[in-house]
């Protein structure tokens, strides 16, 4: 397996917003994600998950360190990176097509091409029928189906994702969990997850990053030996290599929760 | 059924039982206007010379249009028409400073809600130009331009401009950041976000810009001719009240209020409609 995403020993530090004081958000991280593997990243809040995942997205600048994909380094953002954000991200003035297709549309792929390519994430994320729907006509669920495919529809070597499913209930979380096992089988993409979820992460991720409180370092990584196939949620939870990986990820997670609140 | 019942089930389905509802309601105070003024000419409370009667002011049109020739004497703004000549060169003293202030305002706002250095630069100088009214430029407008329509088009973007800057500013800095960032990653560049996210997202603001602008920037206007003017309807109602015509004078007012009722209904109403209420960026009546 080849090495896609580089990180080596990248830290960062910035003005806090309001007091002006200096934070350190992230130190020293050293990590590797392989080529089509689905990495989740956990950790307490304010751990600076967010700030890892701005960085790599190019959003960010950084000065200590260095991230490449591809051995090209990060400087900027591109569209080898694509972001699925914490919110709903997609354009309200743009239908669920047009936001799906805007990727391609800032590429300045042709039309019949890009209709094509809008049709099949259309039909990948079960969104067949909403074409012509404005973002504020659909439900959360839909919403973030949507962002997902707009991100996939653009075609990036990776994907970056933040929170993704944190605002919609747990009905539909389970669902669009299941769905992006789903996707991920199918276009093999190299996928980097952040949660606060410890299950979310267990269920998702080939590997678990478990970070430290403030300022982050990367504390464990955890491994999920479960095939892309067996994971569902109507027979994982049996799954003993499940339930060791969450647990271990958990306990690390309250070691870091409880150490915080002394 | 009868021929009333009838009818009223037509117009009701012509125009749908909410928006009649709502255009019954909204006119109350315009029929309570009305009579009132009626039964002040039937009671002599008050002489015509004050107020006039209603068959005095729709005289007043024809009187205005007398000797008018025909449409093309409207259309060339020729004196023997005056009601629509007067009409005619309000409402285009009005487009020109729409067409020119209102993309001027909004691309100098949104690049000053984008740019913190930009905006620097400009917001002191625009609340310094909106803290004088419009009219208070006139005298040194007339000395500058003289009399006529250099003087009310830069009397209307004072106001035109300004208002659509500071919307279009405000609309732009109310966006929230990850629209911006999503575009960034997806491979857009700065001239995308503009277009693609600035210009949409700042539109509820736009919008109210250019309500108040409008309406600003007409009484600008009238303000403007009054003093400024040698055509227009502040000009025909400043000419008809030195000769104590009460008649050109009401009837001016009333062409006033309507034609910016109309602007509101035909324009900002439908652009509105297309915008804003079908992204759902405002809330809708229900």
């Amino acid at each position: 397996m080849t090495a896609k995403l580089v990180v080596q020993g990248l830290s960062h530090h910035y003005p806090d917003e309001y007091t002006g004081v200096s934070v350190h958000a992230l130190d020293d991280i050293n990590l590797e994600v392989n080529d089509g593997e689905f990495v989740a990243i956990v950790g307490p809040s304010g751990c600076g998950k967010t700030t890892l995942l701005n960085i790599l997205a190019g959003l960010l600048r950084y000065r200590e360190g260095n991230a490449t994909v591809d051995g090209k380094k990060i400087d900027g953002p591109g569209p080898d990176r694509g972001v699925v954000f914490q919110e709903h991200a997609i354009l309200p003035w743009r239908t669920v097509a047009g936001n799906i297709g805007h990727g391609l549309e800032l590429q300045k792929i042709p039309r019949q091409e890009r209709q094509d390519r809008v049709a099949e994430y259309i039909e990948l994320v079960g969104l067949v029928g909403f074409e012509d729907r404005y973002p504020h006509e659909l439900s959360g669920g839909m919403k973030q189906r949507c962002a997902v495919a707009r991100t996939l529809c653009a075609d990036p070597e990776i994907m970056l994702m933040d929170e993704p499913f944190a605002a919609v209930d747990a009905q539909t979380r389970i669902t669009l969990q299941e769905e992006l096992i789903r996707i991920a089988i199918a276009t093999k993409k190299t996928i980097l997850f952040i949660t606060h979820a410890v299950d979310e992460a267990a269920f998702l991720g080939d590997r678990c990053f478990v970070f430290s409180r403030r300022p982050g370092r990367l504390r464990e990584t955890v491994h999920i030996n479960i095939p892309r196939a067996e994971r569902n949620w109507g027979d994982i939870a049996a799954n003993p290599e499940f339930v060791r990986a969450r647990d271990r990820i958990l306990a690390l997670v309250r070691e870091e929760v409880i150490a915080d609140d002394r | 059924m009868n021929a009333l019942t009838k009818f009223s089930l037509l117009v009701q389905g012509r125009f749908g039982r909410k928006r009649l509802r709502r255009i019954g309601l909204g006119s109350i105070p315009f029929i309570f206007l009305l009579t009132l003024w009626q039964m002040n000419t039937t009671f002599e409370w008050l002489a015509p010379v004050f107020i006039p009667s209603i068959g005095g002011v729709i005289d007043a049109i024809f009187i205005l249009q007398s000797d008018c020739g025909g449409v093309w004497d409207i259309l060339s703004l020729d004196n023997t028409c005056l009601m629509t000549t007067h009409i005619l060169s309000s409402i285009g003293r009005v487009l020109l400073a729409a067409v020119i202030g209102i993309p001027l305002g909004i691309i100098f706002g949104i690049l000053a809600g984008m740019n913190r250095l930009i905006s620097t630069v400009l917001e002191p100088v625009g609340v310094f130009a909106n803290s004088i009214s419009g009219i208070a430029w006139v005298p040194l407008a007339i000395v500058w331009f003289g009399v006529g329509w250099m003087t009310t088009l830069f009397i209307m973007l004072n106001t035109v401009f300004w208002l659509m800057f500071f919307n279009a500013m405000l609309g732009t800095r109310g966006i929230a950041k990850v629209y911006e960032q999503s575009v960034l990653t997806l491979g857009g560049s700065r001239w995308n976000i503009f277009i693609q996210v600035y210009l949409p997202g700042a539109m509820p603001s736009i919008i109210t810009g250019m309500r108040m602008s409008l309406g600003f920037g007409w009484r600008a206007l009238i303000a403007a001719e009054m003093i400024g003017g040698d055509s227009g309807l502040g000009f025909m109602i400043f000419t008809a009240a030195e000769e104590f015509n009460v008649e050109q004078v009401f009837l001016g007012v009333i062409v006033i209020s309507i034609i910016y009722l109309a602007t509101d209904h035909y324009l900002l109403g439908p652009l509105e409609k297309w915008t804003i209420h079908r992204w759902g960026l405002t809330w809708k009546p229900t």
